[in-house]
């Protein structure tokens, strides 16, 4: 089995990011996954995609524009 | 007419703390690797492009490793002439072959080595830099810059008037969302721009005497509620921290918390006399032909460009002025006069929430007031003891930057405390027929008064509801009188159901020193109450005593590792003041005043800090 390395994008960890960890991962190419080296979480480029929209979810204001004028 | 002023800020850094890390992933390490030079200063390239095609001047930080590169130096000159950029020297950016073979070491933070070794530095650097331009520079910077730093500066090199000096409450947060191993610890400083004083870069100024002789700037404006709780370096200024953050549709690739913050930044001239600020201060490594992490070329340049097309639309308005570091120092020389003081009612523009935080700064602290609980101090940095706190290799902190809290509800919890023992906070609890009701659990808003050297908060009312009944309407206003050191407070009771009733107001302040979340030694504290004539003392030995005194004339606590007194006082001589020292699994210590109110009345209270010795 071949050492580890980084995949097409640098792709932090989703678990740690939830937490305020900016982990990087590494890319097994065996498995054809991604995993995190502090926890336990590993998945494919989709799964890590659909877990960083996740992780979004305390963004509640996200896509909203303020004013500041009135106040 | 409001100012909003903007300092855009690009430095060629030919070897990028992180593009080094990441596109060199797998190779040996070589800083002198061609790509990697060429891409630097391709990326600076670039950077320039952006904020000149959008009408806006930068001020060209020259690094170390820059001033070795003709073309940088070709660079800086050619668009100096053409554009009116400043030509600047930053001490970021050591890190290059150059800098290993003559000081045998990777350090790369200027404010941690040893001050013979910034010394050597700072004259290596400042001398390179005056031979390949010919003058020496009026700007310069760090992630930090130590006061004995900026003292030497000052004294070899006295054009220098302005600096990049610290970045806004990177400490703790930024070491663990690193995986603890990013050694910036900073916390406790200004949001904004300042006069540093002598002693410690943190405390502004409160004369000339204090004066550093520079005007010192953030590295970035940052979010001052996301920032507050969350980690710093993904919520600024810089297009790719708000990327680093996933702020943004993957989709569409918009980010509209970058305006909303650039916004939210130019409405704070509302709260400073008709002036604000802002900093975009991004390095090459951030727009890394790589991607950086999730996110490809293409976006990183796309966010830079927006962010400088945003400041460029505001400047076509009529709403942005840029300024260069030397130009922006002058400028707020003539703006701000020592005392007076940085605000900033901040409200939430990410998170969806209607939370407001409002924050204080000038030479005697610096204070953070919740709405959401209550207008409940939640932050207080005692500036007014101007702490001695030299930084670097052999000083007591090697790494640590960070002005001592006295309170800090994130690292030192606040209200809520698990099982047992308390928080630090102050606030007030409202106790009739054996409840208590403490105000931290009243969320309310606020707004900004200012009426002469007086700036006032004053919070919504809030109503209290007593389990027999009694009803209450109760308003809190904080008075930060500019000069005094001191915060004031009033609860005022503005209608009971019961207009007979009498309810006990207990104003308390929980509070400890320290810089990280973990705890201090606690046992040269000395806690006092005293009246006219009687004056109990508490040395602090975790032994959970307490002390009151009915008519008392103050009460507080002397912390010598931070030289800090801080006091409480009361309006009134039916009131009595308590003391309390904590204990072991609770090494806080609690100041304050309990007394009695009606209908219509008000109990009023100061916060005062000082010096110790």
């Amino acid at each position: 089995m071949a050492q580890s390395g980084k995949g097409r994008l640098n792709y932090r960890c989703p678990s740690c990011f939830m937490r305020d960890i900016d982990m990087d991962m590494f890319y097994d190419k065996d498995k054809g996954e991604y995993y995190c080296l502090r926890c336990q979480y590993r998945g494919n480029e989709e799964d890590v995609l659909a877990k960083n929209e996740l992780a979004r979810f305390r963004y509640g204001a996200m896509y909203q524009r303020f004013t500041f004028e009135d106040e | 007419m409001d100012q909003f002023v903007v300092n855009i800020i690009h430095r060629p850094e030919m070897v990028p703390e992180y593009a080094e890390k990441v596109t060199g992933h797998g190779k040996a390490e070589d800083l002198g690797r061609k790509a990697l030079l060429t891409e630097s200063l391709d990326i600076f390239k670039t950077q320039q492009e952006c904020a000149h095609k959008n009408g806006l001047k930068t001020t060209i930080q020259m690094t170390y490793a820059s001033l070795f590169n003709a073309e940088a130096v070709a660079l800086a000159k050619e668009h100096h002439e053409k554009y009116g950029d400043e030509i600047a020297m930053t001490l970021l950016g050591l890190p290059c072959e150059q800098f290993r073979e003559k000081y045998k070491t990777k350090d790369f933070c200027i404010w941690m080595f040893s001050m013979e070794d910034k010394k050597a530095i700072v004259r290596d650097v400042f001398e390179k830099f005056y031979d390949a331009f010919g003058f020496y520079p009026e700007s310069t910077g760090s992630y930090y810059m130590d006061a004995d730093l900026i003292n030497f500066i000052k004294e070899e090199y006295p054009m220098v008037k302005c600096a990049v000096a610290t970045c806004w409450e990177e400490g703790p947060k930024a070491y663990h969302t690193c995986n603890n191993s990013w050694y910036t610890f900073m916390d406790g400083g200004p949001w904004a721009p300042w006069i540093p004083s002598k002693v410690n870069t943190h405390a502004p100024a409160a004369n000339e005497k204090e004066d550093s002789g520079i005007v010192a700037i953030p590295h970035l404006s940052r979010d001052l509620l996301a920032c507050y709780d969350g980690n710093g370096s993904n919520f600024g200024t810089h297009p790719q921290n708000v990327l680093r953050g996933m702020i943004y549709d993957t989709k569409t690739w918009e980010y509209p918390y970058l305006y909303n913050l650039i916004d939210q930044y130019r409405s704070l001239a509302k709260y400073n006399e008709g002036y604000s600020y802002n900093m975009m201060f991004v390095g090459p490594g951030w727009m890394n032909k790589m991607g950086r992490w999730e996110q490809p070329y293409e976006l990183l340049l796309k966010s830079y460009e927006d962010g400088c097309a945003y400041y460029g639309k505001l400047k076509k308005e009529g709403k942005l002025v840029d300024m260069t570091m030397a130009e922006f120092a002058d400028y707020y020389r003539q703006k701000k006069a020592y005392t007076t003081p940085e605000c900033a009612l901040w409200k939430d523009i990410l998170y969806g929430t209607d939370k407001q935080l409002f924050w204080y700064c000038d030479p005697f602290m610096r204070a953070c007031v919740s709405m959401d609980q209550g207008g409940a101090i939640v932050d207080l940095r005692p500036y007014a003891a101007k702490l001695e706190w030299p930084i670097g290799i052999g000083t007591p902190h090697i790494q640590d930057a960070s002005y001592p809290f006295l309170i800090q509800e994130k690292y030192r919890a606040g209200y809520f405390t698990h099982y047992a023992g308390e928080g630090t906070v102050r606030s007030a609890k409202v106790c009739y027929g054996g409840e208590e009701i403490d105000l931290c659990l009243c969320r309310t808003h606020a707004k900004f008064r200012q009426e002469g050297g007086k700036r006032s908060l004053v919070l919504d009312p809030v109503e209290l509801v007593f389990a027999d009944g009694l009803t209450l309407k109760l308003q809190t206003i904080h008075h930060f009188k500019e000069g005094s050191s001191s915060i004031e407070t009033e609860r005022h009771i503005l209608s009971m159901s019961d207009p007979n009733a009498e309810v006990t107001i207990r104003e308390y302040m929980v509070a400890c020193y320290g810089t990280t979340e973990y705890t201090e030694d606690m046992s040269s504290l000395t806690l006092e109450v005293k009246s006219e004539d009687h004056t109990e003392t508490i040395p602090y030995e975790y032994k959970c005593r307490e002390a009151a005194l009915a008519g008392a004339k103050e009460v507080s606590c002397t912390l010598p590792p931070i030289k800090t007194r801080v006091a409480m006082t009361a309006d009134g001589e039916d009131k009595t003041g308590f003391i309390r020292e904590g204990y072991a699994f609770s090494p806080m210590f609690t100041l304050g005043w309990e007394g009695k109110v009606k209908e219509q009345e008000v109990f009023r209270t100061w916060l005062n800090l000082e010096r110790a010795d």
